[in-house]
């Protein structure tokens, strides 16, 4: 089984504190993977690690069989893999075009001389941007507000700029830092869908969340962090019934019939 | 008739009146292509045909001055103003670029249209230089870097007399030649400024316009999110970088001859800091702010010539009227991070890459 | 060997001017939590305060140390005032524009109102050597590091024992919390940066003393060194500034033995270009908000 994200005894350490501890994970192909855990549980480390913000203190991460262990963001964006933010980080005063534009900077490689010039390789790219850029903008459905500044737009909306930005890289891996964090149950619905929809043309997503509905309804196969470490790992029915995440998330004195 | 309450209220927004609907109509039609191909033919022509007005060789000094100041102020605004980093060290390249095409005329008697484009050469090297160990660091840091490698390359020269000549700098720089034209006056050397402002601005035009520009414009805007786009932002910075510095090297290649004398201390931080305020009155991030700013400062130098101790306490002035008024400067970006005057409680959760600043667990 | 002797002490004695120059920078960035460019014309009025004192009061050092103090701390009212105040919530770059505006201001209306040329400053203190041959200290140099020496010990007892000084420390941690604790951070703002000017000030007079001259334009490079030593304190930590700042002495004055006097002022910039690759956050404990 080709497993396209893997790690093996991730562990950070800042200093005294053991954000995250000899964690392992395996992605399949095509899956969309949940990490969840309860808040300061070592998640969004985990996940910087895995977008090279963060060098591991031990341990590798592959991808597609690749060690890309302390590899810049650059560098892993390169090898296919895009992510988003928790706070969105879109670029607040380039309209929504401006924003997609920049995902294709790898995909191009127009240099001084093709600037100056205009030659061949510049107009062909410059095209080449534009037509997918629209294309792009058509998938997700934002080609209405294609010059609306990106801090105009609704928090829903500039979620999937995020993601539509993300998507021009034309990665084979997404990372998405809590997707739904601060939306109301229909935008909740409506990003699961795309998600969904995204993962049907192939995509392989993992996702930070703490919204359970939505995990439990999207996610293949989910990784539970406590403490910065794994306690659980398969697949939703497996992890609601898990003895040790219910006691995260509900305390040791609770007995509730589950996560749901 | 009752008001149906489920439809949004009327717009009741007037319609822009007087100056500023005519404010906005101007600047509408420069947006069309033809309008500006033929607005800037008419400002080219103007501006070619003005040494033939037989002016004093004094405002034609002024004219020059100005022209090279755009250079210099464009090449800054370039690093400041379109990929974020902070230099105010700029007069430390300038220096590179009038000394390198001096020596190299003077002592190697290389024709000036070798010696300039070796004197930006020289001037991206060290520009190069400068900007290695400066990549990973931000703001204060970076700036006060630049301003220390500005000050070793005036006290290099200074003290290097054997080859600069230190404090008594280099004369009879002998003036360029072309077809036999020898370009010894400012109503000829302002061809030569007019020149190579036009290629500056037409190239730079082109290459932030470009891919380039976008990934220069994309790390300013914010650094993180480029990165993880795949972004190269040590490059980009330190491509940038580097081709500011060659400009300004340019601009102090084409100033030794003209000036036809330079010493140590036309490059001193004054001279920095002079250049910096051009683009931060004038405006960052855009191309017209440097222009803007290089004619406001000089027309500023002439009119306070009489009180001309008070020269900088006015730029400085001006400095800081720009902060408290309109940071982007006059006619900078104002589409841009240089133009946020409040990011009140946005300004904490950032993970940078040198600093971690999460030593809390993050979720 | 007598040579290196000598110029160690004279490390230590330049040294510990830095090491103020350094202290008060720091206290400035951490209870403001900005940085800026106008330590070094802080400095410089601080010198030229404690001139007129002098000349106009007699050589009193007390006195010149009360003056150089207030005046820097007024003039820190200014900077905050025309810097600070408007830009807490504002992107980090334009306050700094700002004191370079201001530093600017500061220095050019000081060539006009005092003059562009160096004014000398003698026999403040008498001229006494304590000694053997060519080592040993002169009067002026322990009275340099005597006055470091209390003025850090007052410091000290300010912020560790006082009700201000927690508030100062408070405010450099976290203003938010502070403001919730019922703390008046504009106020206090305020009153760390004026500190850390006062501070500046007195050692400016110190560097006057100490070279017997001063000049309009020696903002430059105090401003310079005071950077460079308090970064490897992260900007914000007082001890590791002091130390930076005595290491800096140690270097530059170690340092002109190998090249020459001429390139004093470079020691400074390659020192903090050392810190900066080996260390750039500095040493220190990870308190406070890091600029």
């Amino acid at each position: 089984m080709a497993y396209i994200l893997e790690a093996k005894g991730i562990c950070k350490y800042f200093g005294g504190l053991k954000a995250v501890e000899k964690v392992d994970m395996r992605i399949e192909e095509g899956h969309i993977f949940g990490i969840i855990g309860p808040n300061g549980a070592g998640k969004t480390t985990f996940f910087n690690i895995c977008a090279g913000v963060y060098r591991p203190t031990a341990g590798r991460i592959l991808f597609q069989e690749k060690d890309i262990t302390g590899l810049p963001p650059e560098a892993i964006a390169r090898l296919g893999i895009a992510r988003t933010f928790q706070n969105i980080q879109l670029f607040r005063y380039m309209t929504v075009l401006e924003n997609i534009k920049i995902g294709f900077h790898i995909r191009t490689r127009s240099g001084f001389i093709s600037a100056i010039f205009h030659d061949r390789r510049y107009r062909d790219e410059e095209a080449f941007i534009d037509a997918e850029a629209a294309r792009v903008l058509e998938k997700v459905g934002l080609a209405a507000f294609r010059d609306t500044l990106a801090s105009n737009l609704p928090y829903g909306l500039q979620r999937k700029v995020e993601i539509a930005r993300a998507l021009a890289l034309k990665p084979k891996l997404l990372l998405l830092d809590e997707p739904v964090a601060g939306m109301n149950p229909l935008e909740t619905r409506e990003l699961s869908d795309f998600i969904l929809r995204l993962n049907r043309e192939g995509y392989t997503i993992v996702v930070i969340e703490h919204d359970m509905k939505f995990v439990m309804s999207t996610c293949d196969h989910i990784l539970v962090l406590n403490f910065g470490q794994k306690i659980c790992e398969g697949d939703p029915a497996t992890v609601r019934r898990d003895h040790a995440v219910n006691e995260a998330y509900f305390g040791k004195g609770l007995v509730m019939g589950g996560l749901s | 008739m009752s008001q149906n309450i489920h439809q949004p209220p009327k717009s009741s927004a007037k319609e822009p009146s007087g100056l500023r609907a005519g404010l906005v109509r101007i600047t509408a039609l420069l947006e069309r292509p033809a309008w500006r191909i033929t607005f800037t033919i008419i400002g080219i022509t103007f501006l070619a045909v003005v040494p033939l007005l037989n002016l004093q060789s004094y405002y034609m000094g002024v004219l020059c001055r100005i022209l090279m100041y755009t250079i210099l102020a464009g090449s800054l605004n370039v690093i400041n103003g379109y990929s974020g980093q902070f230099n105010i060290g700029h007069a430390g390249f300038y220096a590179i670029g009038a000394y390198a095409s001096a020596l190299l005329s003077l002592k190697l008697g290389v024709s000036f249209w070798l010696a300039l484009p070796l004197a930006g050469l020289l001037a991206m090297l060290v520009g190069l230089v400068v900007a290695l160990p400066t990549l990973r660091l931000r703001g204060i840091y970076l700036a006060i870097v630049t301003l220390g490698a500005s000050e070793i390359i005036r006290l290099i020269i200074l003290n290097w007399m054997s080859l600069t000549g230190g404090p008594n700098g280099l004369r009879g720089i002998p003036a360029p030649v072309l077809f036999g034209i020898k370009f010894s006056r400012s109503q000829q050397y302002y061809y030569i400024f007019l020149v190579l402002s036009l290629i500056f601005f037409f190239i730079s035009k082109r290459v932030i316009n470009s891919r380039i520009g976008r990934a220069w414009i994309s790390i300013r805007e914010d650094e993180t999110a480029a990165r993880s786009l795949g972004v190269e932002a040590m490059r980009y910075k330190a491509l940038n970088f580097m081709y500011g510095a060659f400009w300004a090297g340019i601009a102090g290649g084409a100033f030794s001859p003209y000036f036809k004398f330079i010493s140590s201390d036309m490059f001193t931080l004054d001279e920095g800091f002079n250049i910096l305020s051009m683009v931060i009155i004038g405006g960052q991030g855009t191309l017209a702010g440097p222009i803007v700013g290089a004619i406001i400062v000089n027309f500023l130098t002439e009119f306070l010539r009489p009180i001309s101790q008070y020269r900088m306490v006015v730029y400085a002035l001006l400095i800081i009227a720009m902060m408290w008024l309109r940071p982007q400067g006059l006619v900078g970006a104002s589409r841009s991070v240089l133009a946020e005057r409040n990011i009140g409680l946005r300004r904490r959760r950032k993970p940078t890459a040198p600093a971690a600043t999460a030593v809390k667990g993050d979720s | 060997m007598d040579y290196y002797l000598s110029q160690i002490i004279n490390g230590i004695c330049q040294g510990s001017i830095y090491a103020l120059m350094a202290i008060g920078y720091s206290v400035v960035v951490g209870v403001v939590g900005l940085v800026t460019f106008t330590h070094g014309e802080v400095i410089m009025l601080g010198a030229f305060a404690a001139y007129y004192t002098f000349e106009l009061l007699g050589n009193n050092l007390v006195i010149g140390v009360l003056a150089s103090f207030l005046a820097s701390a007024f003039v820190g009212i200014f900077i905050f005032k025309v810097c600070y105040e408007r830009f807490f919530n504002a992107p980090r770059h334009i306050s700094l524009i700002c004191t370079i505006g201001t530093s600017m201001l500061l220095r050019n209306l000081a060539q006009i109102i005092f003059g562009p040329n160096n004014k000398p400053m003698l026999e403040v203190v008498p001229n006494r050597f304590y000694g053997q041959g060519v080592v040993g200290f002169t009067l002026v140099q322990l009275i340099v590091i005597a006055t470091v020496i209390s003025l850090s010990f007052l410091l000290f007892i300010f912020f560790n024992r006082t009700r201000w000084g927690i508030m100062l420390r408070a405010v450099s941690q976290d203003k938010t919390a502070a403001a919730m604790m019922g703390i008046n951070v504009r106020l206090t703002a305020l009153l760390g940066n004026s500190i850390g000017c006062g501070l500046g000030g007195v050692a400016g007079m110190l560097l006057a003393i100490y070279y017997q001259t001063l000049v309009a334009t020696m903002g430059g490079s105090a401003g310079m060194k005071a950077f460079s030593s308090s970064v490897l304190g992260g900007l914000t930590n007082i001890p590791s500034a002091a130390v930076g700042g005595l290491c800096l002495g140690l270097v530059e004055n170690l340092g002109i033995t190998i090249s020459s006097a001429s390139f004093r002022d470079m020691f400074a910039f390659v020192f903090l270009l050392l810190v900066l690759i080996v260390k750039p956050e500095g040493f220190g404990r990870k308190t406070g908000v890091r600029p």
